[in-house]
């Protein structure tokens, strides 16, 4: 059954289109990433959803009800702000617990859920403090427990670890995650972090300028971009692309326009087409100078974090970029031979920009 | 001498001037005037002794004479009505206007710039409008409330001793509207808008919103809201020399005109400071609890 259901979905802010023709369903149980550049319309999709934004077009089910016109608090569902956006005049209790105690439940009930909660996000020794005696780590844990407590149709996260230091991020990602399969929620995620949306996700729905470009499995997307700005979104560091003209045999194309290197298509193409062939910095492998195979291509830069090494080079007169496992061995301005097995290259059309 | 020079060059002898300053003036201007009008309360001052520092002392008795005059009640009960109408109605209706104008509507900040328009006009010249407004025989209220058929005949809002002092407070709760709103729109616009957010998806009505989330997050400005609010009207004098110079029989007249009243038109300045010293007592008690309340906030 689908929890959210998103049928042609517009949204104009005056002349501005800010969502174009979304179509999306969400099953129950899963968890969805809205990923994208700032301003691409995920934040809005996601409020939207909340009742938050209205709409120009299109239908929003929740749990099968259509939800157009429903204010936020008939809808159900619950949202992890960015700002955390806690109570600052309630203690932690209190914000947990607003909710309930706005739909009069009994006392004992409220008190029950607030400990549950509490227990489960590690807050218990903090019910009484108040949003400004807690760190950022702890206040983002609160905005969690206010959604949890409500036990809602939908979770909804808008950024909820961009406030949060590096280490603490990958701490909650995990943490978010494992919340999510233990109460078994309908989650979903916006983020402009593809590392988060492709660690958490289920599904990720990949939006640019208010469209959906992509939508799929995580790895699907990383497989099998449906176009250029995907191939380029999904992926750190980011696939290189290099323009490249179809060789009269179809199977061959050639590289850049002086150089003339020709790299392997590994399928068949119409001759003389121009294309794009994108590359994942790590499904180049770097070999010898010296051997006879390989793409010849110039050392730049080289940046390693220790388990990793990045190398900057330029090949066809354009700058790519490696990533290797472990350490390598060269050095700025040497040359080298960068192999490729012709099953990862992407190919794409320069003008439409869409997979081949 | 040159040591001396060089503390105001390298900052500790410039932050010396700047306090002296400040105390100095505060001396001059502000600590002077009020001990000597608390000397004075206790001193017996007439027009002859005025100049002279050495006055006969007499204790509380200015006090108990002050007190024991068969207008003193009356008055203060007009100060305490005038207070806390004024108050009661200058917040309610400021901040009535205050989420008006938080509200998205074209032209909201124009309009609200507009309403400061009334508040920048002296006391004064307000009595004067207001004295046309309320005038028995030719003024437009009358004139609208009987079209209205709210009443019948006219009512003499300035000379009727019923009436005189709630023409006073209405057209003071008028000029002090705009001062409120203004606060109140600065506390509104602090309160960040995805708490309301959160709190609507928390299922909260926008009756509750207001209740759980506005009221609370405004305590500090409400508290320095009233407590201005206290202090001004307590200030309040040139609209009633405007309106009714505290008449007819004292029906309008309150404590700071009345203070006024004994030191510059009856030259019985003891009465006239004993007056301004209990005044100022009650604005001390009230900048006190204010300065409590905020405190508190910050701490709790």
């Amino acid at each position: 059954m689908n929890q959210i259901e998103i049928d042609d979905l517009n949204k104009h802010y005056g002349a501005y289109h800010a969502l174009r023709d979304i179509n999306l369903k969400i099953p129950a149980g899963s968890f969805v990433a809205l990923i994208g550049p700032s301003g691409c319309g995920k934040s809005t999709l996601l409020r939207t959803i909340a009742g938050l934004e209205k709409f120009t077009g299109g239908t929003l089910r929740i749990a099968g009800e259509v939800m157009n016109t429903r204010p936020p608090r008939e809808r159900d569902v619950a949202m992890v702000f960015q700002s955390y956006a806690l109570y600052p005049h309630m203690d932690v209790e209190r914000n947990m617990t607003y909710s309930l105690r706005l739909k009069r439940r009994p006392r004992e009930e409220i008190l029950e859920r607030a400990k549950s909660a509490a227990n489960t996000l590690g807050l218990t020794a903090l019910l009484s403090r108040k949003p400004r005696e807690l760190s950022g780590g702890q206040r983002q844990r609160v905005a969690m427990g206010r959604a949890i407590v409500r036990n809602p149709k939908v979770f909804l996260f808008d950024e909820p670890l961009s406030n949060l230091d590096a280490e603490l991020r990958v701490r909650m990602r995990g943490e978010i995650r494992r919340l999510h399969e233990r109460l078994g929620a309908t989650s979903v995620y916006v983020t402009h972090d593809q590392i988060e949306a492709m660690t958490m996700a289920d599904y990720v729905v990949v939006l640019r300028a208010g469209r959906i470009e992509q939508q799929g499995a995580p790895l699907d997307l990383y497989d099998r971009p449906a176009n250029r700005f995907v191939a380029g979104f999904i992926g750190s560091p980011s696939m290189n692309f290099l323009p490249a003209r179809v060789a009269e045999d179809g199977r061959t194309a050639i590289l850049g326009e002086a150089d003339g290197q020709r790299i392997d298509l590994g399928r068949e193409v119409e001759p003389g087409r121009e294309i794009l062939v994108g590359m994942r910095p790590e499904h180049l492998q770097i070999r010898p100078a010296s051997d006879a195979t390989g793409l010849q291509a110039t050392v730049e830069l080289l940046e390693s974090t220790g388990s990793m090494t990045f190398m900057e080079a330029r090949l066809a007169g354009a700058p790519i970029t490696v990533s290797q496992a472990g350490r390598m061995a060269a050095a700025r301005g040497e040359p080298v031979r960068l192999q490729i097995d012709p099953e990862n290259l992407r190919l794409f059309d320069p003008a439409t920009e869409a997979a081949i | 001498m040159t040591a001396f020079f060089r503390t105001f060059r390298e900052g500790s002898g410039f932050d010396a001037v700047l306090i002296l300053c400040a105390v100095a003036y505060l001396l001059v201007f502000s600590a002077f005037p009020l001990v000597y009008n608390v000397i004075m309360s206790f001193q017996s001052v007439d027009m002859f002794s005025i100049t002279d520092f050495n006055r006969p002392w007499v204790g509380w008795q200015n006090y108990i004479d002050v007190i024991n005059r068969p207008e003193a009640w009356l008055i203060v009960k007009n100060t305490a009505i005038f207070v806390l109408l004024s108050i009661v109605f200058q917040l309610g209706l400021g901040f009535g206007l205050a989420l008006l104008f938080q509200q998205d509507f074209p032209a909201a900040t124009f309009l609200r710039g507009l309403f400061l328009a009334g508040w920048i006009m002296p006391g004064l010249v307000v009595g004067t409008v207001w004295k046309w407004i309320f005038a028995g025989d030719f003024g437009v209220l009358n004139y609208v409330l009987n079209h209205l058929g709210i009443v019948t005949g006219k009512i003499f809002w300035l000379s009727d001793p019923a009436y005189s002092l709630y023409a006073v407070i209405i057209a003071n709760i008028w000029l002090g509207i705009p001062f409120n709103m203004i606060l109140l729109s600065v506390g509104l616009a602090a309160i960040p808008r995805d708490i309301y957010e959160a709190a609507e998806l928390d299922g909260a009505t926008a009756f509750q919103r207001f209740f759980s989330m506005t009221l609370p997050m405004m305590r500090a400005t409400l508290g320095a809201v009233v407590s201005l609010g206290v202090i001004l009207t307590l200030q309040q004098f040139d609209l009633i020399a405007g309106l009714t110079k505290g008449g007819p029989a004292n029906s309008s007249n309150v404590a700071q005109y009345w203070s006024w009243q004994l030191s510059f038109e009856t030259y019985e300045i003891s009465a006239g400071s004993v007056i301004a010293v209990m005044m100022i007592a009650v604005v001390i008690v009230v900048a006190t609890i204010y300065v409590r309340s905020t405190t508190n906030e910050q701490s709790a």
